[in-house]
């Protein structure tokens, strides 16, 4: 276990890169978007300003307590997946903190960020919070299923828990990727990804033209600036997630933002081609077609 | 020693002198037959102690000087003494208690009274059956005498009713003689038994007519209508002497006319007394008026001892015995329950409330009840105990079958009086009467039941391990009940903190009982704690709260199975009267005991099967089981999960635990449902986890676990009763850890104990934390609460820390249990019931917020806004257990090592490795300490980082928000909370639809509505009842003789 300053610094610049790269892949990302519906879309660098500009506001209102400490609850979530995550495999560096627990710990642990941001937008006392809260976590309890299958379907097939060694035994060939030994378990993840990424036909969480931004409402300034570079940092984390788990992981960052580019590409493709669900359709979605194949996924290994 | 010929002579004597007397002084008269009667009871009782100490022989005398048949021949042995006193007693103090109406009828019914009690101690003391006959003959005119004489307008009609009937049996019984006499020559009751060993063989038909008049005196279902009559016509004062003494009387007969009819008889005394222990019972549970249901239960019971009389051959020399258990319970309870009624004075048991009124009465009519059924430390209990022993050693599972069945049905009206008692309004009109002179036999039947209790113990071998210490502090705290409740608690928290200083040497290098023995009664003092912001006296409260406690610690001393069930029972009796007392638990009340007696006769049947293949009773013996070794295990775990409240068997505990007082709520939680998951260790320990007879159980088990676990989270999400969501949670939590159990593996067991060590932790926090939050807002409804966090700030940090571990997020302790889940799932293989369980897992989320929003966040009520935190009592101990959960997270491999160490020997599978602070199985790793700092130091950072960037950050009020581009003016419209995840519930919320609720309600309407169908054929008309009999007879005799 290596708690030294160089692994400290190490880890900080691995934490910068997935920072621009995250913000830079949601502002291309919007532009798809955008060339899809027949507008231009914004410029590249639009999330470096909007951050700057949430940081620099002068207005500053606290709700109490806990709605100042839900960002940085909801940061902590984002950090600290990405501390927990092997990102490079391979890198003496870029493995961060992972020798701290495995891909349980990872599972786990997306509920921290959520849990505070659930308490501090609760505190906000906003009633779009509760409403979007409660769709949220609505839809993540069957977003899970599926993945929560094929979690288990990988690990009966690689027989550890590791992210590390889920990715060391698929380094040799591009056939050896989880996503061609496991098909079934990978299109389940992938299926449950479209929620947990949170673009549409799964974005009433946040509902933009129903409730304005659903959890967040109340928060502004660098609260909300805090809760865009965890957004930033999270959605790349996410989808390393996924790269480790059934693309082979990433030996060097340009593997790794080829990888999850086309990862978060997915959900935003198909965000882009259907529309929102009510949120007791998307509940009940979860439960058809990505759980069938989870439970297959793990019959084919039993 | 004075002649047991002189109870008879005085008793003539005095009934002729009142003749004499006149009707000038009625009030002498009375006080000359009490007298009277208190020389027989002295005459019989001096026998009966003199034969006990052994320092004389029974006797029998012939009178006249002539030896049989030309004189009548009277027998006084061990039996005989036993049965007068009893009789002569129950004479003695009914006289005293129908004293003022005895007076206003005159000196005739002092007659027959006095004639009454004397024909009793006859039939009980001759051995001549003609004589028998006679003195019979002579008890029915007067006890239909009796009847008529002080009775309600309908007693005529029932005393007529009892003549016709009794008149049937003595013509049948005088034929049977004739006969008997025909063939034998002899009268003498041991002379036609020693003939040929009964009648069977030579005289079918004689034999038969003495036994069925015999039998129908005893009332058997379903010919009994008449005797449900008398009951109900009777004056409660008969009553109890009907069902005290009348009873008793005739099931001596019907043991002493057995060897007459011959030992072919018995399967069919058996099967009569089984028919109507069961049939009298069911038919009992529509009734509501109070004598009548006395009836039947009176009725019930002696069908009971018919079928023990039945089982001589089963029980052996032990049967006398045994009967006597099961008829002195009844004795003293039925009694004084007859002489409660009387005062009570209505015609409903829900008028019993008044009861309330008199707290000595209405705890020796708890006492009653409890010894009716069969409670510790009561005979019936030590009876029923070892008849059930005999007869699974015996392989009569069909007969332990009845037992418990009939006692189960009993319970089910019993119990629902006893709790209108205890819960019900006081009627508004009531013609009760609590005079001295009816009270005082009262008591001194509780004190028979009581002191029969424990002076029978010693007869009962199982019973030399039982501790009576912490029954008698119950009975201490009782006495001292007017004190104040600070003074009261302080006691009861040294006692317990006695006790367990006490119990820790016995459990020294046991560290499973040492883990339970804190969560009992470490859990006990702390949750106690919380009772100082109590005010008032809380009568009855803590008596009831150390019967727990000392069932429950009583659980972890216990050695072999016999005081295992004693502490169950105890414990269940006490938690039941601490259920009952929050404002609207009277129906939770009661479906928590009808569950518990239900768990615990199938645990009781369980040890009974067991016994059959078993050398003795030791809990360790389990695991030698040969006989039905899958059932025994299925009955026992079963019992243990009525307890553990799993799926199926879990309806009683969201009303149960939510209704209950705030801080009953935290002991019935966090700490009774572990006495289920205590059993089902040491029954999961004794089976071993190689064992063939169980792998499908366990798998079974699993299953229900998951479901249970999976149906208790989602019930909770939709809940808004802040207290019913935590018991739901409960529900859940308890399936989790029977599926952790059932998986028997080493990891497996490990997150057992996590979770159980968990639940035990958060859940005795939010019980009293959300318990006393909805006292202090008068609502239990969370979308009537709303932002508390800044009224309420510590109350808020320890809800949220128990979330958090609830919800298993990582670095607290509850993400050990997780982690250890995942692993052990993966090991054993259950793949799919680990998922419903992750499935679960998230599910819990939605109630956790729920919980921890609509109190704490959100918009305060406008009549909340004055609020302040709760009280410091309920805070202290709440953060002690918040202490232990963070040392729990912190320090992991401290508790988990040497649990691993102890579960070692019971299982071949995987253990758990450490590497410093590092734990590893073959699948993953996780290292909480690490975990700590890294999430604590990054958590700092940016905290650091957002209070540098906002430093200035304005405080506002909650309320100053904007939505709808306009400023909302009331904060009501603004909480969202009610029915919040009402899309959740349109899309799956049909998982959770009641059908099981539905089903037990089924099943209790089904059994009411078969009763009242069986009631019908008790048409009140004397004409049926005669026919019904007559029936019954044919019956009876075709079943037995017709093969002939």
């Amino acid at each position: 276990m290596d708690y030294s300053i160089s692994k400290f610094l190490f880890t900080l610049l691995g934490l910068f890169i997935v920072l621009n790269w995250g913000m830079l892949m949601s502002s291309t990302m919007r532009r798809i978007n955008a060339r899809v519906s027949g507008r231009i879309g914004i410029p590249w660098y639009q999330p470096w300003i909007d951050l700057v500009k949430l940081y620099s506001m002068r207005s500053q209102l606290s709700h109490g307590t806990m709605f100042y400490l839900g960002p940085v609850f909801r940061l902590m979530g984002g950090v600290g997946l990405f501390l927990f995550m092997p990102m490079i495999y391979g890198s003496q560096y870029f493995m961060n903190y992972s020798f701290s627990g495995d891909l349980i710990l990872i599972l786990y642990f997306q509920f921290f960020g959520m849990l505070g941001m659930a308490l501090g937008a609760g505190e906000g006392g906003h009633p779009y919070s509760a409403i979007g809260i409660s769709r949220g976590l609505s839809q993540f309890t069957t977003i899970e299923v599926p993945m929560t299958l094929a979690v288990i379907s990988l690990a009966i097939q690689y027989h550890t828990f590791s992210i590390s060694d889920i990715v060391a035994a698929q380094q040799g060939s591009i056939l050896n990727w989880t996503v061609f030994t496991n098909p079934l378990a990978t299109i389940a993840a992938m299926l449950s990804l479209l929620g947990a990424f949170g673009h549409s036909p799964f974005n009433l969480v946040r509902a933009p033209n129903e409730i304005p931004l659903g959890p967040p409402t109340e928060y502004h300034g660098s609260f909300l600036g805090v809760l865009r570079t965890n957004g930033a940092i999270l959605h790349v984390t996410e989808a390393a997630l996924f790269m480790n788990l059934f693309f082979g992981g990433a030996t060097s960052w340009i593997e790794l933002i080829i990888k999850t580019f086309f990862i978060y590409f997915w959900s935003v493709f198909v965000g882009t081609v259907f529309p929102r669900f009510r949120i007791e359709q998307s509940v009940v979605w979860f439960l058809k077609w990505p759980t069938i194949i989870g439970i297959f996924s793990i019959i084919l290994f039993m | 020693m004075v002649g047991p010929i002189y109870i008879i002579v005085i008793a003539l004597g005095i009934a002729f002198t009142l003749g004499l007397l006149g009707k000038a002084s009625k009030s002498a008269g009375w006080v000359f037959v009490l007298a009277g009667l208190a020389a027989m009871t002295f005459i019989s009782a001096q026998w009966l102690v003199a034969l006990l100490e052994g320092s004389i022989q029974g006797i029998q005398i012939f009178t006249a000087g002539y030896k049989p048949p030309y004189s009548i021949s009277l027998q006084m042995g061990l039996e005989e003494a036993i049965l007068t006193t009893l009789i002569n007693s129950l004479g003695l103090l009914s006289l005293l208690y129908l004293g003022k109406e005895m007076v206003q009828k005159g000196v005739e019914i002092l007659m027959v009274f006095m004639v009454f009690i004397m024909s009793m101690n006859v039939t009980i003391m001759t051995r001549d059956i003609f004589n028998l006959f006679v003195f019979l003959e002579i008890e029915t005119i007067a006890l239909s005498g009796l009847i008529l004489l002080i009775g309600r307008k309908t007693a005529f009609q029932a005393g007529i009713k009892y003549l016709i009937i009794s008149g049937i049996a003595s013509g049948l019984l005088l034929i049977g003689i004739i006969l008997a006499y025909s063939h034998v020559g002899t009268l003498d009751i041991n002379g036609i038994a020693s003939a040929n060993n009964g009648l069977f063989r030579i005289a079918p038909i004689a034999g038969f007519l003495i036994l069925i008049s015999f039998i129908i005196e005893l009332k058997p279902f379903p010919a009994n209508g008449w005797g449900i009559d008398v009951y109900s016509a009777s004056h409660p004062g008969i009553g109890a002497l009907i069902s005290g003494a009348s009873a008793t009387t005739g099931l001596y007969l019907l043991y002493k006319v057995l060897p007459v009819a011959g030992e072919e008889y018995l399967y069919f005394i058996t099967l009569i007394g089984a028919i109507t222990f069961i049939g009298s019972n069911l038919t009992g549970t529509a009734q509501s008026q109070p004598n009548r249901l006395l009836g039947y239960s009176s009725i019930g019971q002696v069908g009971l001892v018919t079928m023990i009389l039945g089982l001589q051959p089963i029980l052996g020399d032990r049967t006398l015995y045994l009967a006597f258990t099961i008829i002195i319970s009844h004795y003293a309870a039925k009694a004084g329950l007859f002489w409660i009624s009387g005062m009570v004075n209505s015609s409903s048991i829900k008028d019993w409330s008044i009861l309330r009124k008199k707290p000595l009465l209405l705890v020796l009519f708890g006492a009653f009840i409890l010894a009716l059924i069969g409670f510790p430390p009561f005979p019936s209990f030590n009876g029923k105990w070892e008849i059930l022993m005999k007869l699974g050693e015996s392989n009569q599972y069909h007969w332990i079958a009845v037992i418990l069945a009939g006692s189960f049905i009993e319970a089910i009206y019993l119990i629902k009086w006893l709790g209108y008692a205890i819960k019900l309004d006081e009627p508004v009109e009531n013609q009760s009467n609590f005079h001295l002179t009816k009270q005082i036999p009262v008591w001194i039947m509780g004190l028979v039941l009581f002191g029969m209790g424990y002076y029978l113990n010693p007869f009962t071998h199982y019973a030399e391990a039982i501790n009576y210490i912490p029954l008698l502090f119950a009975l201490l705290l009782f006495a001292i009940d007017f004190l104040p409740v600070s003074i009261k608690n302080t006691i009861t928290i040294a006692g317990l903190a006695y006790y367990f200083m006490l119990l820790w040497p016995a459990v020294e290098g046991d560290l499973l009982r040492q883990i339970f023995l804190v969560m009992f009664l470490g859990g006990g003092i702390l949750t106690l704690l919380a009772g100082y912001s109590k005010k008032g006296k809380r009568p009855g409260f803590y008596s009831m709260a150390i019967l727990m406690y000392a069932g429950l610690a009583g659980l972890l001393t216990a050695k072999g199975m016999y005081d295992f069930f004693f502490s169950w029972e105890v414990m269940t009796a006490g938690s039941y009267f601490l259920i009952i007392r929050g404002k609207r638990s009277l129906p939770h009340a009661y479906s928590y005991m009808l569950f518990s007696i239900g768990g615990a006769y199938l645990i009781l049947g369980g040890f009974a099967i067991a016994a059959a293949s078993l050398n003795g009773t030791s809990l360790s013996a389990l695991s030698m089981v040969t006989v039905l070794p899958t059932w025994v295990y299925a009955l026992i775990a079963v019992g243990f999960m009525t307890k553990t409240a799993s799926l199926g068997l879990h309806i009683w505990l969201p009303g149960a635990h939510g209704e209950a007082e705030s801080d009953v709520s935290p002991m019935v939680s966090a700490i009774l449902l572990k006495a289920g998951v205590f059993g089902l260790l040491l029954l999961f320990i004794s089976i071993g986890a190689t064992n063939p007879h169980s792998q499908e159980i366990w798998y079974v088990l699993g299953w229900i676990g998951a479901i249970t676990t999976l149906m208790g989270n989602m019930s909770a999400a939709f809940q808004e009763d802040a207290k019913r969501l935590l018991a739901y949670s409960s529900i859940a939590q308890l399936g989790y850890i029977l599926f952790a159990f059932s998986m028997m593996t080493h990891i497996g067991w490990l997150a057992g104990f996590t979770y159980t060590i968990n639940h035990f932790l958060f859940k005795a926090i939010l019980f009293l934390i959300i318990g006393a939050i909805v006292v202090k807002l008068g609502t239990h409804n969370m979308y009537e609460m709303g932002g508390m966090i800044k009224k309420m700030p510590f109350s808020f940090i320890a809800v949220l820390i128990s979330i958090i571990v609830i919800g298993g997020i990582p670095p607290l302790s509850g993400f050990a249990g997780k982690w250890l889940f995942y692993n052990a799932i993966l090991e054993k293989g259950w793949y799919f019931q680990g998922a419903l369980i992750f499935f679960a897992g998230i599910i819990a989320f939605l109630y956790l917020f729920k919980l921890i929003f609509s109190v704490f966040l959100g918009q305060v009520k406008d009549n909340h806004r004055n609020m302040k935190e709760i009280s410091a009592w309920v805070l202290i101990p709440s953060y002690i257990l918040i202490i232990g959960i963070m040392l729990f997270s912190a320090f992991p491999k401290d508790v988990l090592t040497p649990i691993s160490e102890m579960i070692m020997p019971y299982f071949t599978s995987e253990t758990l490795v450490w590497d410093g602070t590092k734990a590893m199985t073959s699948m993953g790793y996780w290292d909480g300490s690490t975990i700590m700092i890294v999430v604590g130091t990054a958590f700092m950072l940016l905290l650091g980082w957002l209070i540098v960037l906002s430093a200035k950050a304005q405080k506002v009020e909650q309320f100053n928000i904007v939505y709808a581009a306009e400023r909302p003016f009331r904060p009501e419209t603004t909480h969202v909370s009610h029915n919040i995840y009402a899309g959740y519930k349109k899309a799956i919320g049909f998982l959770v639809s009641p059908v099981i609720t539905v089903f037990w309600d089924q099943a209790s309407t089904f059994v009411l509505d078969f009763a009242g169908w069986i009631r019908r054929i008790y048409s009140g008309s004397i004409q049926n009842y005669a026919i019904h009999v007559i029936f019954y007879i044919v019956v009876f005799y075709l079943i037995s003789l017709g093969g002939l």
